[in-house]
């Protein structure tokens, strides 16, 4: 899967945003949107308030965990515990990168939210590596991660799938030919 | 007709067809497009822009597109001629005119149903009157002939119609003479530019980014003579309103912006070109007012800005490297030791210092709104022949896109081509005194085969050449008229055709008007002496003629301008 079908599933998530315009509820297949009234914030889906924003029709509200304090905890959190820790929303990054990208001037401090939440995610990449690399070196054939983002698993799944499935082939081999000398010698 | 209400007559009306727009080539009219483009990419309005670089390619462009559409927007082009007459639209064909070119022609202000300007009211109050330019004749020759059918009353009504012919030569009589000092001198408005900004901000969709168009709509006008100092000044004063009201937010929560977004900020910037990008030896030698004041084309006049530079406590070989590479100490000191010396060589605080604004962009350097303008005007008018007109005009448009650093460094490089080139012919003009004195004006011609001559074939660069002579020549000669002189320039256009571009600029004494009597003048030579002159471009003292036709064309303008 492409990271960019991911940020494509995330843009489902909801935003909250500040219309400037008045206008009824829009009905559509994924649900129903509205009704706007200018300068109230309502939630709608990402895909929705980028679109509007960069029609100049809103502004974003920062969701309530981007913002300098929580995150910071959040880094401290994920930095003291040995296992992931859960995230906030789903598609932490997804959203973060989006809203900073079109909204850099709507999202208060967006300079160092956008280094804390890299933080964050190089944190929980590294964790996942060693993971990874302690669950291949011990040949074990399942393993359990909780809280892991979709973006995350995106991230390493080529790889992961990849090696085990050459891991794979490379242990049958060698059992085959185990299992051959074995059989040749009675 | 002027349109009013922006909003309601011209945005609400045009938002539902595909809209046409044609803009002409100077960074004016391409801000002020862009500035369209982004407001009907917001409404998600269908558009078509086609630039066009003179009324003929107008003409093209428009039958080319003109299929199926509506509404035709006309950005600094198209208001200086009868526009319906020109283009023979179908009736229900409306054109939107936002054009600074001065004076609106008459056709266009009084068609109320075709024709709508997009302009400020209080630039048209020289218009003459309805009553002075059009009456309704039917009335008298339906008069007439019923006249001719009652037989007996015929001697009254004669004496009658004596006196309404009379009255009507009167009229017309009276009509030419309005007629002519209406479009005596051409001038320039309020920036296309800035008059979509102001329709952005009305439809409250005005960001930075739009801001900074406008700020470089209007920077453009005033590099490019078009507009006085004061009336730059005063837009100026507009903007900056506008640039506090988006870049200020209260007290602590300044920094918390990040670096990433767009910032403007009011400075009084040093006046030489692309200063920050250059060597400070370079930028000055290139600046106009310095140049001319010191006369820096000259041995001695290189010894004098030496000596200037010497008082200022700058050393040479920090003068001769690039700006942004010079000792921090020095670099901050440039402005103020320039202020505090130039006084003494003859300098006024106006050729040194231009209010304006710059532009802060992530962790590049910033750069300021006569960068942009002279980078862009640059590739609008690059003298490469491989590349078609339309080509430069989107390379021009992204140029002023934000973070497009590479397109900006070629587009800077190249404007220090064409400051080069200007230069040097200017210093040519002058080692071969080629400036000749004509009686009521000057006039120079750019030799055919020079190295650069292609630059001199587009009109911007040949004003601001033009202008660069003028002034020069003023500085040297000892002529006391100099000063009261306007100045003629020929350049070679197209060899292959053996064409010239003719450009007047008025005389330096009237410069807080700019206002150019040229464009009647060479109208009526023209008609004078029957030369094929090509009266194509939007700016009327801009004409293409035959290069053999040269001199008797310029006899001619010398017995009308006596």
């Amino acid at each position: 899967m492409d990271p960019s079908e991911v940020e494509f599933l995330a843009e489902r998530e909801l935003v909250k945003v500040i219309p400037n315009f008045t206008h009824d509820k829009i009905y559509l297949i994924s649900g129903d949107v509205g009704p706007f009234s200018a300068g109230l914030p309502l939630p709608v889906p990402l895909w929705l308030a980028v679109n509007l924003k960069q029609r100049q029709k809103c502004r974003f509200v920062a969701p309530d965990w981007m913002d300098i304090d929580v995150l910071k905890e959040k880094k401290q959190e994920e930095a003291d515990s040995r296992f992931f820790t859960p995230m906030p929303s789903p598609h932490y990054m997804e959203i973060t990168q989006l809203l900073l990208q079109w909204g850099t001037d709507d999202i208060p401090k967006a300079d160092e939210i956008r280094t804390l939440v890299k933080d964050i995610w190089d944190l929980r990449i590294a964790k996942l590596r060693s993971s990874i690399d302690v669950f291949v070196k011990s040949g074990e054939s399942h393993a359990k991660l909780n809280y892991l983002t979709l973006m995350e698993i995106n991230t390493v799944r080529l790889f992961l799938t990849k090696a085990l499935n050459h891991m794979h082939q490379l242990k049958s081999v060698t059992s085959r030919d185990t299992t051959n000398s074995n059989s040749q010698a009675f | 007709m002027l349109v009013r209400d922006f909003k309601r007559e011209f945005y609400d009306v045009v938002q539902h067809q595909r809209v046409l727009v044609l803009v002409a080539f100077d960074v004016d009219s391409l801000c002020g497009c862009k500035i369209l483009q982004y407001l009907f990419q917001c409404d998600q309005v269908l558009y078509t822009i086609v630039p066009v670089t003179d009324l003929q390619e107008l003409e093209k462009a428009f039958l080319e597109n003109a299929e199926g559409i509506k509404h035709v927007v006309l950005i600094n082009c198209g208001a200086t001629v009868d526009i319906v007459d020109l283009l023979q639209p179908e009736d229900h064909v409306r054109f939107y005119i936002c054009d600074s070119h001065r004076p609106v022609d008459v056709h266009n202000f009084y068609n109320a149903v075709q024709v709508k300007l997009l302009m400020r009211e209080d630039e048209l109050s020289t218009i003459p009157t309805y009553d002075e330019l059009f009456r309704d004749d039917s009335e008298d020759s339906g008069n007439e002939s019923e006249d001719s059918d009652t037989g007996y009353k015929k001697k009254k009504f004669d004496e009658e119609s004596i006196i309404r012919r009379q009255e009507k030569r009167r009229w017309s009589e009276n009509r030419v003479k309005v007629l002519f000092d209406y479009t005596k001198f051409t001038s320039y408005g309020t920036s296309a530019a800035l008059v979509m900004f102001d329709l952005a901000w009305k439809l409250s969709k005005d960001t930075n980014t739009l801001l900074w168009l406008a700020i470089v709509g209007v920077t453009d006008q005033y590099i490019h003579f078009k507009t006085p100092r004061d009336k730059y000044m005063e837009d100026i004063l507009t903007l900056q309103s506008h640039v506090s009201r988006h870049n200020q937010r209260g007290g602590d929560n300044e920094n918390t912006l990040s670096i990433n977004s767009l910032k403007i900020s009011f400075e009084e910037e040093l006046n030489f070109p692309l200063y920050r990008h250059w060597t400070l030896m370079d930028t000055i030698c290139h600046s106009m007012p310095i140049a001319c004041k010191l006369r820096l084309w000259s041995l001695k006049g290189q010894k004098r800005l030496h000596e200037f530079l010497a008082e200022m406590g700058l050393p040479l070989n920090q003068c001769r490297q690039q700006f942004g590479a010079m000792d921090a100490n020095l670099r901050s000191e440039v402005k103020g030791k320039i202020q505090e010396f130039m006084s003494k060589y003859g300098l006024d605080i106006q050729d040194v210092i231009l209010p304006s604004f710059s532009l802060h962009y992530g962790y590049k350097s910033q750069l300021c709104a006569t960068d942009y303008v002279l980078s862009s005007i640059a590739v609008l008018e690059s003298g490469d022949k491989s590349r078609s007109s339309t080509d430069n005009f989107l390379e021009a448009c992204d140029i002023l896109q934000k973070g497009c650093t590479d397109k900006m460094e070629a587009g800077l490089s190249a404007a220090k081509l064409q400051l080069r080139s200007i230069y040097t012919q200017v210093q040519s003009f002058l080692e071969m005194h080629q400036i000749i004195s004509a009686g009521p004006f000057l006039y120079v011609f750019v030799q055919e085969g020079t190295a650069d001559s292609s630059y001199f074939a587009h009109p911007q660069c040949s004003i601001r050449l033009a202008r660069f002579a003028l002034q020069a020549h003023c500085a040297v000669s000892r002529n006391k008229r100099a000063q009261s002189l306007p100045l003629v320039l020929g350049a070679p256009l197209r060899q292959e055709e053996g064409t010239s571009l003719v450009v007047g600029i008025p005389p330096l004494d009237t410069d807080d008007e700019r206002k150019n009597f040229f464009g009647k003048a060479f109208e009526q030579a023209a008609e004078a002496t029957n030369t094929t002159a090509k009266f194509n471009n939007f700016d009327s003292y801009i004409i293409e003629m035959k290069s053999e036709d040269k001199s008797k064309f310029f006899d001619a303008l010398i017995s009308i301008l006596q």
